[in-house]
């Protein structure tokens, strides 16, 4: 066989497509991915709504006993509240919006897509919600008179608290840039 | 450029050229198509911003998957035993009806060259020009031209062979 053969068969596969896709393992790849986003968004809900119910249980539980006791961590405890009220309402919304999907693979895709949408938001939020909260517990520090312990303290923390949600930030924004990309791969190839 | 914008361009591209993707995929793996097309995909996503149409989307695209084809090959090499259950379940296979028995055979001899070797000659089944390749390769024209002259040797004398025993 010349190279010119080599050539001509190597042309005529342009016409025909080369693979066609396995659709079942397709639809277990999907699923699978589609769980394990599911699970984290549980589980970080979860977590979330018990760190904030139990910082605001024991900035309000131990204010009255605290002679240092002031407006601020008050304050800060209702924040705590409010932002575990979202998070529950968040969570509830979404539970209902998953029931808008069917279990087809495009079904699939879209949920676990906006799962991974969900997740990305909710870092977003998390990450912005570490301002107020600094605010409100540095003011409680310095009306407390203890600014300088409780500001270094404010800080190292939301310093850790934006490095951990950053990077969460990150994780979940690759894996729904992806999901988007693996839809794509799918619509195109209809 | 907006997320929208990139995916719609990554939507324009393989609808237009995934065949040419298909095609390295299919030159530097056996079992992995699906694994080494969605990397490909995810750099070829990742490259839309820095595409300044200097060149052709073509010749861009090749850049990308050849690159990141002969990367896959060595880190698999490196990593070899490390895939999950969720990795080995493949998505894409070949497409039976459409199979040429000699198309298969130079698929096979096109993988059993070394990774640059590889790009070469699917570069050259492609018709793109010394020049391109050595700019796609990172290689001089002249090395081009050497390789082109040992790969066309090499495979010719085992189409000998082939043609001989016929399949």
């Amino acid at each position: 066989m010349e190279f010119d053969e080599m050539k001509k068969i190597w042309d005529a596969q342009n016409n025909q497509p080369l693979y066609v896709i396995d659709e079942k393992a397709l639809h277990n790849r999907i699923q699978s991915k589609m769980n394990s986003v599911l699970r984290l968004s549980n589980f970080s809900d979860w977590l979330l709504i018990l760190i904030f119910l139990g910082t605001g249980i024991v900035l309000l539980g131990r204010n009255p006993f605290n002679p240092g006791a002031n407006i601020f961590m008050y304050l800060g405890a209702a924040w705590m509240f409010a932002t575990v009220v979202y998070l529950v309402v968040n969570h509830i919304r979404r539970i209902k919006a998953s029931r808008q999907f069917d279990r087809s693979i495009r079904g699939d895709l879209n949920h676990a897509i906006s799962l991974a949408g969900y997740q990305v938001r909710l870092s977003q939020i998390i990450r912005w919600n570490l301002l107020p909260m600094g605010a409100i517990m540095i003011l409680s520090g310095w009306e407390a008179g203890k600014l300088l312990s409780v500001g270094a303290v404010i800080l190292v923390s939301n310093i850790l608290a934006f490095y951990v949600s950053s990077k969460g930030l990150r994780v979940n924004k690759r894996r729904k840039r992806e999901l988007q990309v693996l839809k794509e791969k799918l619509e195109a190839g209809n | 450029m907006t997320e929208k914008e990139q995916l719609d361009i990554l939507e324009e591209w393989l609808k237009l050229h995934k065949g040419l993707i298909f095609k390295v995929v299919r030159a530097y793996t056996i079992t992995d198509h699906d694994d080494l097309f969605q990397e490909i995909i995810i750099q070829v996503w990742h490259s839309i911003p820095a595409f300044r149409q200097e060149s052709s989307v073509t010749t861009w695209l090749y850049r990308i998957s050849l690159n990141t084809a002969i990367k896959w090959t060595k880190k698999e090499k490196k990593y070899s035993g490390a895939e999950t259950l969720d990795n080995v379940q493949h998505l894409l296979q070949e497409n039976r009806t459409a199979i040429d028995e000699r198309l298969s055979w130079l698929y096979g001899e096109i993988y059993k060259l070394d990774e640059i070797d590889r790009s070469v000659f699917l570069l050259l089944l492609e018709g793109f020009s010394y020049k391109e390749m050595s700019a796609m390769l990172g290689i001089s024209e002249s090395n081009v031209g050497v390789k082109i002259n040992r790969i066309k040797k090499q495979l010719i004398a085992k189409s000998k062979n082939y043609d001989n025993h016929g399949i």
